[in-house]
């Protein structure tokens, strides 16, 4: 649906005062319509600026944001329709809910698009769906709500707006995994449904390694490299050399494989390497 | 948002840099006084003079010191005016209708500027540029301990100045975070009427206030756990101590100051 290509980017924060850090450096990216993109790299390496240029939110030094071929900053005016295109889900997103009910909060999203109170309903409703909220949560207040279930109704708040790409900043951050999981499926269900592109960041190469088609990494605001997962896991020693992991699964098929058990080492994740295993017996 | 540095403190290690902070502050004092001492051309001069070694000595960039002193141009402007306009004396250099401008009132204006400017330069070069606001809250600290003999909470206002300043950025990184959390729904801070852009503050300063109470909460936790119970018998990290070159500094000022009193004396031009 929505194809978002990255033209020579480049960022600096605090340019011009003895604070400079540059951020990004000449990053060239394309996130092919419907796949589900995840971007790694070490805290600090520019992934969540990265992903706030996706939607506007930061303005590029150099280079072009371009959604479907269009330049995004072409006429910033119309920056606000880029951002119900794209949805962002920042990071730990639960701290960002104000409205006094739960409907009212998700509801912020589509009345900002200037949508009627039939359609708002509607959509409501559905990205409730989505995240696996109870109708009966819609009228609590979210103030009265655990971390994982704020979670879900900050991502239902921007789901609500249907946008084209849905953009999530490490979405399971600080949860357990039965949280995690929830998020996770929740977000895969809006992509079966919507065929919409997904782009997540996050530390878990499990969660990289199950979800994702293709993956970026970014190191020191540099992209290090980026492809289809496979290619990418393939590279682990220099996946390790900077600072990050490949799953532990793929570790211990390595070692399986390094103690003298014939199995394929191109596995990422736990129902690849039961199969691999069951081979074997 | 980014851009807002916390008191404008300007990181480097110049001499006055490395003075203690305290001493800086009882010759800001003291330079604050000098600036009031001057009253004629020559102890102006030498004053606004002092002002350029003081920037030459700190190493900071001329441009940063100039914007500090933009805030105040109206103010600057509104004094020349007045004092242009306003004052009588006896040498009449201008008239025309009821528009009347004397000598007196035209070196009272550049008297003017020059004191504000050297006032500006002289507390922001001493405090804000070259001490950062923890080690100022210390030096204020330490200065007001003597008031705790008449029960001045004085320890626990420091404190509370230093959590306050310590939580300026992080609230500003916290209100930067959820408005761009805001904009990605859709809202809208810049256009509209003023009604409307009001409104739109709702959804930044409900959840920046919930987070705030949260973060005092946990830091009062957080200090209690550590085992916290005021200014009584605690010892500190950094202990400030004088040095010589501080002392020099203090004679250099006050020397300074008496020098100024004396030039006023000499019956040069006019006498303010």
């Amino acid at each position: 649906m929505a194809e978002i290509k990255l033209e020579n980017i480049s960022y600096v924060y605090s340019e011009g005062t003895p604070f400079e850090i540059s951020a990004l450096e000449d990053i060239n990216l394309t996130i092919k319509s419907g796949i589900v993109m995840g971007i790694i790299g070490h805290t600090g390496s520019g992934k969540s600026t990265l992903v706030q240029m996706l939607n506007g939110l930061v303005k590029p030094a150099s280079g072009r944001v371009l959604l479907d071929g269009k330049d995004i900053w072409e006429n910033p005016k119309e920056i606000g329709k880029v951002r119900f295109k794209v949805g962002l889900v920042m990071q730990y997103p639960e701290y960002q809910l104000f409205e006094e009910t739960v409907r009212a909060d998700i509801a912020f999203g589509p009345k900002n698009m200037g949508l009627d109170d039939e359609e708002i309903e509607e959509r409501v409703l559905e990205a409730a769906d989505f995240v696996g909220l109870e109708r009966d949560f819609l009228e609590k207040s979210p103030f009265d709500l655990s971390g994982g279930q704020k979670r879900r109704v900050a991502i239902a708040g921007i789901i609500a707006m249907r946008p084209e790409v849905l953009v999530l900043d490490e979405p399971a951050a600080g949860l357990d995994p039965s949280g995690r999981e929830t998020i996770m499926r929740s977000i895969m269900n809006y992509k079966k449904r919507t065929g919409a592109t997904i782009v997540i960041v996050s530390h878990s190469m499990e969660d990289m390694a199950k979800y994702c088609d293709e993956l970026a990494v970014l190191s020191d605001g540099k992209l290090l490299m980026t492809g289809d997962k496979k290619d990418v896991f393939k590279r682990s020693d220099e996946l390790v050399s900077v600072g990050l992991d490949i799953p532990q699964i793929t570790t211990m098929m390595k070692l399986l494989a390094d103690g003298g058990v014939n199995v394929n080492t191109a596995v990422y994740t736990v129902d690849d390497a039961l199969a691999e295993i069951y081979k074997l017996l | 948002m980014k851009n807002i540095s916390l008191g404008q403190f300007y990181p480097g290690s110049s001499i006055i840099h490395r003075l203690d902070p305290r001493m800086k502050l009882i010759l800001a004092l003291v330079y604050i006084v000098c600036s009031f001492l001057a009253r004629n051309v020559i102890s102006f001069g030498v004053l606004l003079l002092s002002s350029f070694v003081l920037i030459i000595l700190s190493n900071i960039p001329m441009s940063l010191i100039l914007r500090s002193v933009r805030p105040i141009l109206f103010i600057l402007a509104f004094t020349v005016i007045i004092n242009i306009f306003w004052t009588s004396g006896e040498t009449l250099l201008f008239e025309w209708k009821f528009i009347h401008i004397y000598l007196e009132g035209v070196m009272n204006a550049v008297f003017m500027v020059v004191r504000i400017f050297v006032l500006i330069v002289g507390t922001s070069l001493l405090l804000t540029y070259t001490t950062t606001p923890i080690a100022l809250t210390d030096a204020i600290e330490q200065l007001f301990a003597p008031l705790k003999k008449i029960k001045v909470p004085v320890h626990e206002f420091a404190m509370m100045m230093t959590i306050a300043l310590r939580f300026i950025p992080t609230l500003i990184d916290e209100t930067d975070k959820i408005m761009s959390a805001q904009k990605a729904r859709g809202a809208d801070f810049t256009n509209g009427s003023l009604v409307k852009r009001a409104k739109a503050l709702i959804p930044i300063l409900i959840p920046l206030f919930v987070s705030a109470f949260r973060r005092a909460d946990e830091l009062a936790t957080a200090m209690e756990c550590r085992c916290y119970h005021g200014g009584e018998g605690r010892t500190r990290m950094n202990i400030l101590h004088y040095s010589v070159k501080d002392f020099i500094w203090l004679f250099l000022v006050v020397a300074f100051a008496a020098g100024l009193v004396v030039i006023n004396n000499i019956g040069i031009g006019y006498t303010m």
